[in-house]
């Protein structure tokens, strides 16, 4: 349950950027957490409730849109969606692979009045 | 009343400032010459043993340090302490996983000029301290057999970020219906460059294999060959 560690990280993020706004509420936080990290959007939906209480953000809602795991052949440079945690490229069948995307945890944007 | 709904671009890491953190404990060890490693493993899967079993054989060569995560107890700790090297114990208070701040802050208690090795013992978990940097060179997985060898393909995330992994319990594998041939296929699946030991805490078996590894791993830490 470390995503309460990570909505400290969100608020964070949100804090310093309402610092620089002039807003009355928060109406949604949008988060892109990729596969290939351990944290459960359905833990980070009950951290946000629990962090936004008496905030600003109280209310809003939380998106966490997950981002599949693409590596890329360190050999052949192909670029392929790595499905079940198989890292072998489809393409030359080396397992040297850079992961490129699917280890995202990000604050993308927010929407406010 | 016109509606002042508009949207802020963000784009902030949620972990930025434990990376920040990892960073500066990163080049600590680095100035100091001393390769840090995090070892990471389930409760109960051998962590500690494999501490306890490794620090008499490294010992000769190098001078190692301990830093144990627990929750609450002071209890690993004191079960390194009985081989005269520096520990220091973090309790988390219920925290699933150590975080850089907190590896930071008892930084100032080793004495740096003496230590060759520093091994950060985490919380046992196999999630949450996958996703926190500590500042560490590498991670260590310790899996012991009888947890099952359907583990390595429920936990990627870790195994996908470890250099190597120490296979605790080999003692027990014709006790149990633990399949070794597809627990080491799906961790080579997921990372191939792994290291993989088989190691019986119990009976001695297979350390000497880990202990080597280690002990270069450190010898080269210092000689800027990582």
């Amino acid at each position: 349950m470390h995503e309460m560690s990570l909505m400290g990280g969100v608020f964070e993020a949100i804090e310093k950027t309402l610092s620089q706004y002039e807003v009355k509420r928060v109406l949604q936080v949008k988060l892109k957490v990729g596969e290939l990290t351990n944290a459960v959007p359905e833990a980070l939906q009950m951290a946000f409730e629990a962090y936004s209480k008496d905030t600003l953000c109280e209310g809003a809602e939380l998106i966490v849109e997950r981002v599949p795991i693409r590596g890329c052949c360190r050999k052949c440079h192909h670029e392929f969606n790595v499905n079940t945690m198989i890292f072998i490229c489809p393409n030359c069948g080396d397992t040297g692979i850079e992961v490129i995307q699917g280890e995202e945890l990000l604050i993308e944007s927010m929407e406010v009045e | 009343m016109e509606s002042n709904r508009r949207e802020i671009e963000v784009m902030a890491n949620l972990l930025g400032s434990n990376d920040l953190q990892a960073d500066v404990n990163r080049t600590h060890f680095r100035k100091n010459n001393c390769l840090a490693i995090n070892v990471i493993g389930s409760p109960g899967s051998g962590k500690t043993t494999l501490l306890e079993k490794t620090l008499p054989l490294l010992s000769a060569e190098l001078h190692v340090g301990v830093i144990e995560g627990d929750i609450f107890t002071n209890k690993d700790a004191d079960r390194i302490a009985v081989y005269k090297v520096p520990v220091i114990q973090i309790n988390t208070g219920g925290a699933c996983h150590l975080d850089s701040k907190m590896v930071s802050k008892v930084l100032p208690e080793f004495d740096w000029k003496a230590l060759d090795l520093m091994v950060i013992e985490n919380v046992g978990n196999l999630v949450c301290p996958a996703d926190f940097d500590l500042g560490e060179a590498f991670k260590v997985i310790v899996l012991s057999i009888v947890e099952g060898d359907d583990k390595p393909s429920k936990y990627p995330v870790i195994f996908r970020n470890a250099q190597a992994v120490v296979l605790n319990k080999m003692d027990l594998e014709g006790l149990t219906d633990v399949n070794m041939d597809h627990m080491k296929r799906d961790i080579r699946q997921i990372n191939p460059d792994i290291q993989i030991f088989e190691v019986s805490c119990r009976n001695g078996n297979g350390l000497t294999e880990w202990v080597n590894w280690l002990t270069q791993k450190a010898k080269d830490f210092k000689e800027f060959k990582e």
